[in-house]
């Protein structure tokens, strides 16, 4: 049986994750919108990732306006791996 | 809804995975550039190798100075891009920094190289119709490694999108800037 992993396991957490793979860092505000969730319910996400130490989050300027740069951790970035991986060994044993 | 488990159902997972993968490919494909992006790195970069080449040919006292001003003025360019880049996306990407500003792609590093050696050799013999078209050819070689590396980019983004930090970079423009203003300075 694959081992998913809790803390990625709710939908907009992988989407969230898998996003910031795209870049380096991004903006509060860009991935609210990428993702189109609202501001709360991205907060929700980030400070449970962060919590577990697969996302950093840090408070910057962007656009001469005080706003946070979120970042995947090495952590987050071998854990989303590992989810990954199994989710797709799951799908896989019914193909 | 998830299984009775705890565990997606195949067909969740699937959806979910899915949906992850069109959400990075959407913020891939959402970045943009200044419509003169190219057009200014490739400037940039004409202007550095024409300076190294006339630093290097014989045009009297002040020619030591030409080879630090050209890099100054590559780097600030590259600087303000990226500055323009990361405002404009709310994005850093690490991957563009290093590759598409900074340059350590295999096409434009071969390039440059090339370009820099030709337009030095055309320097030494004086041919300076020769050094501008070395030096125009290594921008926009540079300039289309650029845009060649964006179209990859956005074929696989977890793949390219990693880099060296601002921080990193700027410390190390800083860096080179400061060795060869003070390689001038000292001879």
């Amino acid at each position: 049986m694959p081992e998913l992993d809790v803390s990625i396991q709710p939908p907009a957490r992988l989407r969230l994750m898998t996003t910031l793979t795209a870049v380096s860092e991004a903006e509060f505000a860009t991935l609210r919108d990428t993702m189109q969730v609202s501001d709360s319910v991205l907060s929700k996400h980030v400070a449970a990732l962060a919590a577990v130490g697969y996302v950093n989050s840090r408070k910057g300027i962007h656009a001469g306006r005080r706003t946070t740069w979120i970042s995947l951790t090495a952590a987050g970035r071998r854990a989303l791996s590992a989810h990954v991986a199994a989710l797709r060994e799951l799908i896989a044993g019914v193909e | 809804m998830e299984s009775s488990d705890g565990l997606p159902t195949p067909e969740e997972g699937a959806v979910a995975l899915a949906e992850a993968e069109a959400s990075r490919t959407m913020l891939a494909d959402s970045l943009v550039l200044r419509s003169w992006f190219y057009a200014a790195i490739g400037a940039a970069i004409t202007v550095q190798i024409a300076t190294t080449a006339l630093g290097h040919a014989d045009i009297g006292s002040r020619a030591g100075w030409l080879l630090p001003a050209g890099v100054v003025v590559s780097v600030l360019v590259a600087g303000i891009e990226l500055a323009h880049f990361r405002r404009l996306n709310g994005v850093w990407l690490g991957g563009f920094a290093g590759r598409v500003v900074g340059g350590p792609a295999t096409a434009a590093s071969m390039s440059y190289v090339l370009s820099v050696g030709a337009a030095v050799w055309a320097g030494f013999d004086q041919a300076w119709w020769l050094v501008a078209l070395c030096a125009a050819a290594g921008g926009v070689a540079f300039a289309w490694s650029g845009r060649w590396w964006l179209r990859t980019y956005r074929a696989e983004p977890a793949a390219h999108g990693r880099g060296k930090s601002a921080a990193w970079l700027a410390v190390l423009a800083i860096v080179a800037v400061s060795g060869l203003v003070l390689l001038v300075v000292g001879r």
